[in-house]
């Protein structure tokens, strides 16, 4: 920071620490921010569309990731500059809210950025960017809107919510199998979706993964599958028509909470002590046998003692099953979680049609399906790959699959992807540009150009021309008065989105430029960066 | 500089730094120009913010005047002051804290060529002081109340004052939606002093049009135990039963130890502690309500027992949020479940679990006695979001002061340009010094205009001397900056509306802090510790308010820290 003196020549020292501060301010600081912005979103920019790159992160301690999800990528990345961190977490905003098109929403913010520094070279206030962006943002969703259409879906017709989850996947690396990837997060999200609220809990939706066998082997699982295995290797694998215990307390004697001590001062009370602890036992086999329960699922472990008693009455039983899991089973097999063995009813008992454990391949290791149960409103959506890294990325991309299919039954409006609906709100927005007087107009058509880096990074990763398909679709728009000419990336042969089916829901558009114009907007408010240097 | 022949008198602790007479004025004057030149790109609707860091590594963006002068850090005792009457400005009004550091700054400017040419400070004091008081029944006269309109024109009018707090924020651009959230939820509250309960809730992710008000209670789901989602989700009216203690199976009593002799009475003992949570869900149960909510932790074995009965709970509620939960259905916090009757039931029209980005939220909508309004806030990141609670923070100050002191002043700069003009024409009914100063003082009054079109990129020479035209004629009083064409406009037309009470306060303080500042000729800088001394000079400063009684006993008084 500069020193003031005053009239003797003596420093003042106004703030703390003065000299060891650093302060940017006016076109500088601007410029500073803007580089970092689009340092960013350059790094980014390949991974976009169907035929965009992967990155692969190594953390601190050696994991590693191998992702195309731009929030994944920016999250491990670990920036330390401010405004680059902005930009994370406007990828992680479009995540929270909308699961996916979370690389688009940060190239598009760097674009914007990139047209404002030309404009702040000009000499024009970057408010009045700021307010141009927001004028031309408002255009483009209005716009988006006007070009969105309806699309109808029911429990039995899933076949467009199934297209929209494939234009998602068909950017990741799971795009091998996306048909049979988009329907199974179709199939889970209206497994538990409450179509009436239109509110989907993606909590009840447990994705679960294990190394081995292919990607094709994923399936959907109405129920729940668990990675534990019966408490004894002699239990039965397979149980029909089974109906479940779900217990939170374990099989050992009752402690009391407050402390207490026990004085065996005779043989005879040590003896009676024993007894009474074998009893427990025997008492609480029994009751899960008197009400019928076929398998006990439990939260706690249980004592060697236990375990034999349990093999030797028959009854399977499966311990240290999670809190999550717990209530998850409760809720498909409608089964009660009971606190203690007195609270034990028939009634409280979860259904299910058939639990088996199953081993993968010629690992040991086995997980415990329960399926066919009575209230389908939790299901399983169970991974095979390859490996770990194969695994996690699938998980990913499922979830922006399932948050796009939860997005559609909230609002089933769509656009078409490829960059046409982009192109599209370019054409309007630079149009409606010319109507605004001020240095306005000059922000909104920037705002414009911006939009078209979308189209053209997509046709860039996919090795066309950029500056050439991109003119030509736009000018086919134009001519043909059709908003869904996008960027053929796949090579089909129609650039007509429609045809393609290439779809992305209109709540996920409007919120990255939304997302986008906002962020940009809070950069090029900031014209004074105070920062300690030692950083 | 004192002891030049004569010997030396040591009456201060080698090393301690004196400054004084003269020099020292103009020097705190300097120190007070430099800090109110780092607010002041951030006055007005063009203004600009400003990202800091401190060092911790957080960082802050922010326009907000008080904000950015607390993060500055400031050390220099005389810079101090102006971060205390931004504070002050704060917690008194809750906006117009950036003016009141540039009027402050602006004032000590137009200062110091007096005191360069000798103008004893006191003089300046004086005439400052009569110039704030001259100031302020002007704007007193000039103020148009809005007491006894209907509730819907009033509405109106708040949210346009709300409307201009906002436009200099990062949240400008939906100024009307949020103003006119605001509004909603002071009236929502009523008269009640208590700002708590205006629950600001903050989650990030969706877009700003995404914030919504919820009138009543909204509170992010608590931590919760198996069993937690086999609850229902959605009651319609339903009682709520609020409380202070743990639904938990626990030791009743913290120090006790049970002996047992005979193992027999093993089950009895633990018989007789589940009978006591036991008998506590019952009556909870028994008492009716739909809704149990604790301050304290809600086990599992009480959530699974709600959850067998079709009631929802949740516990480890913050304080805060069942206060408002309390105020905002009408029911009273228990400490006990015994005797629990109707009347401390709480209730309201719809309670519902709503997802809100990526967090669930319970949500209660429609309460009785409606004292409550949460204001949920969305946006793309954290600091976002803090910026915009900073924001309707201040546009809730303002709302609310509106609502008490119901009079209002053009804003755009043109009150301040109808100030200045009237102090320059009663200065010329004057005789004496104190024209000039007065004078001085009206000059100072223009910064607020000028800055305004500097930040907007204006020639704000060009601006001004329209303004002081208008303002001559006689029937432009008000006539202020019009932001978007860089001419000017009638700001009251434009719906460009202060609360009088903002700026009389922000007159008050800076005038009340310039004089204090030159009041002071001396300071005594003790070698030791830097920010400590900082500190205690600045209190030292507010105590000897009294001018030359300071003067004499200065040192001493620093000393005794």
């Amino acid at each position: 920071m500069a020193l003031a003196f005053d009239e003797y020549g003596r420093p003042f020292i106004i703030l703390k620490e003065q000299e060891q501060k650093a302060r940017l301010r006016g076109l500088e600081a601007q410029k500073g921010n803007i580089s970092a912005g689009k340092a960013v979103a350059r790094i980014l920019r390949t991974s976009l569309g169907p035929k965009g790159m992967d990155k692969m992160l190594q953390s601190p301690d050696g994991d590693v990731i191998v992702t195309n999800d731009g929030a994944t990528i920016l999250e491990q990345m670990d920036v330390d500059n401010q405004i680059a961190k902005l930009m994370v977490e406007l990828s992680r905003s479009q995540d929270y809210e909308i699961g996916d098109g979370t690389t688009g929403v940060v190239v598009l913010a760097g674009a914007l950025l990139e047209q404002a520094e030309k404009l702040l070279e000009r000499g024009i206030h970057p408010i009045r960017i700021a307010e141009g962006y927001e004028m031309a943002s408002r255009l483009a969703v209005d716009h988006l809107e006007h070009i969105s259409q309806n699309f109808e879906f029911s429990v039995t017709n899933i076949e467009p919510l199934v297209q929209t989850c494939m234009t998602t996947l068909s950017s990741k690396i799971v795009n091998r199998c996306k048909r049979a990837l988009a329907e199974i997060a179709v199939k889970a999200v209206l497994a538990v979706a409450d179509l009436e609220r239109k509110d989907v809990n993606l909590e009840l939706i447990k994705v679960e993964g294990k190394v081995g066998g292919k990607l094709e082997d994923t399936e959907l699982i109405y129920g729940i599958v668990v990675d534990k295995d019966m408490s004894h290797p002699q239990m039965p694998k397979r149980i029909e028509e089974a109906k479940i215990a779900i217990l939170t307390c374990p099989f050992e004697p009752p402690k009391p909470k407050t402390k207490h001590k026990i004085d065996i001062d005779t043989v005879e009370k040590f003896q009676t002590l024993r007894q009474q602890e074998q009893k427990y036992f025997d008492d609480m086999v029994q009751k899960c046998k008197d009400v019928g329960a076929t398998l006990v699922i439990c939260q706690w472990g249980f004592d060697d003692e236990a375990n034999h008693l349990l093999m030797h009455r028959n009854l399977p039983a499966v311990r240290w099953v999670g809190g999550v899991e717990l209530e998850l089973i409760a809720i498909a097999t409608g089964g009660r979680i009971v606190p203690r063995f007195l609270d034990l009813t028939a009634e409280k008992l979860g259904k299910a049609g058939l639990v088996r454990e199953k081993s993968f391949g010629t690992t040991k290791d086995r997980m415990l399906y329960i399926e066919h149960c009575a209230n389908s409103r939790a299901v399983t959506i169970f991974i095979r790959g390859g490996n770990k890294m194969m695994i996690d990325e699938t998980k990913r991309s499922l979830h922006d699959a399932l948050c796009v299919a939860r997005n559609l039954i909230r609002n089933n409006s769509i656009v078409y992807g490829g960059g046409s609906a982009e192109l599209s709100c370019s054409i309007s927005v630079e149009a409606a540009a010319d109507k605004y007087p001020g240095v306005e107009q000059y922000a909104i058509r920037s705002f414009a150009e911006a939009l078209d880096f979308i189209p053209m990074a997509l046709a860039e990763n996919c090795g066309l021309s950029p500056i050439d398909t991109v003119t030509a679709v736009k000018s086919q728009q134009i001519k043909e008065n059709n908003p869904f000419y996008g960027i053929d990336c796949n090579d089909v042969g129609t650039n007509n989105m429609k045809e393609q089916n290439v779809f992305e829901t209109l709540i996920g558009k409007q919120q990255q430029i939304l997302l986008a114009t906002q962020v940009v907007k809070m950069i090029l408010k900031i014209d004074d960066v105070i920062t300690p240097s030692a950083y | 500089m004192a002891a030049m022949l004569q010997p030396q008198i040591i009456l201060l602790k080698e090393g301690t730094d004196t400054s004084q007479g003269k020099a020292q004025v103009v020097s705190n004057i300097n120190a007070c120009t430099a800090v109110a030149d780092a607010v002041r790109t951030t006055l007005g609707p063009r203004g600009m913010d400003k990202l800091i860091h401190d060092d911790k590594g957080n960082t802050t963006i922010s326009n907000d005047g008080a904000t950015i002068m607390k993060l500055l850090d400031i050390v220099h005792p005389a810079a101090k002051i102006l971060v205390d009457i931004a504070k002050s400005q704060d917690s008194e009004v809750g906006d117009g804290t950036t003016t009141v550091v540039l009027l402050a700054g602006e004032f000590l400017k137009e200062a110091k060529p007096f005191i360069e040419d000798g103008v004893h400070p006191q003089n300046l004091i004086r005439s400052y002081r009569t110039a704030s008081s001259l100031a302020i029944n002007k704007i007193k006269e000039l103020a148009v109340s809005i007491e006894g309109k209907s509730l819907e024109e009033k509405k109106s009018l708040l949210a346009k004052c709300a409307a201009t707090t906002l436009s200099s924020k990062l949240i400008g651009g939906e100024k009307e939606f949020f103003a006119s959230m605001v509004v909603d939820a002071v009236l929502a509250i009523g008269n009640d002093d208590r700002l708590n309960l205006i629950g600001i809730k903050k989650v990030p992710g969706g877009n700003m049009r995404d914030s919504f008000l919820v009138n009543g209670v909204a509170f992010k789901k608590t931590f919760s135990y198996a069993g937690f989602e086999q609850q229902p989700k959605k009651f319609v009216n339903p009682k709520i039963l609020l409380l202070n203690i743990e639904l938990e199976l626990k030791s009743e009593k913290e120090n006790a130890e049970i002996r047992l002799s005979d193992p027999l009475q093993y089950q009895s003992i633990v018989d007789a502690e589940w009978n006591i949570i036991y008998d506590k869900l019952d009556k909870c149960v028994k008492s009716g309500a739909k809704i149990v909510l604790s301050r304290l932790a809600i086990g599992d074995l009480a959530t699974q027992y709600f959850a067998d009965r079709d009631i929802f709970c949740a516990g480890r509620v913050t304080e805060e949020d069942l206060q408002r939960v309390a105020a905002a259905t009408g029911g009273t916090v228990q400490t006990s479940v015994n005797n629990i009757i109707d009347e401390i039931l709480g209730s309201c029209e719809v309670f519902e679990e709503r997802q809100v980005g990526n967090e669930r939220f319970n949500i209660f909508n429609g309460c009785p006695s409606g004292q409550t309004a949460t204001i949920v806030l969305r946006g793309g990141a954290d600091q976002f979001i803090d910026e915009a609670e900073r924001s309707l923070h201040d546009a809730i100050m303002i709302v609310r002061r509106a609502l008490k002191n119901s009079t209002i002043v053009p804003g755009g700069g043109a009150i301040d340009m109808e100030l200045s003009r009237y102090l320059r024409q009663h200065a010329r009914t004057i005789a004496g010094k104190s024209q000039l100063f007065i004078n001085s003082y009206a000059k100072a009054l223009e910064v607020i205009p000028r800055q305004l079109c500097d930040n907007a990129g204006f020639d704000s020479t060009d601006v001004l001397n329209k303004l002081r035209q208008k303002h001559a004629s006689g029937e432009g009083a008000n006539y202020g900056v019009d932001i978007n064409t860089g001419g000017i406009a009638d700001s009251f037309a434009n719906f460009v509306w202060e609360p009088a009470v903002v700026k009389i306060n922000a007159i008050n303080a800076a005038t009340e802090a310039s004089c204090l500042i030159l009041s002071v000729d001396e300071t005594v800088k003790n070698p030791k510790s830097e920010s400590a001394q900082g500190e205690a000079a600045a209190s030292a400063m507010g105590r000897g308010r009294g001018g030359p009684a300071f003067r004499g006993r200065g040192g001493r008084g620093m000393r005794r820290r």
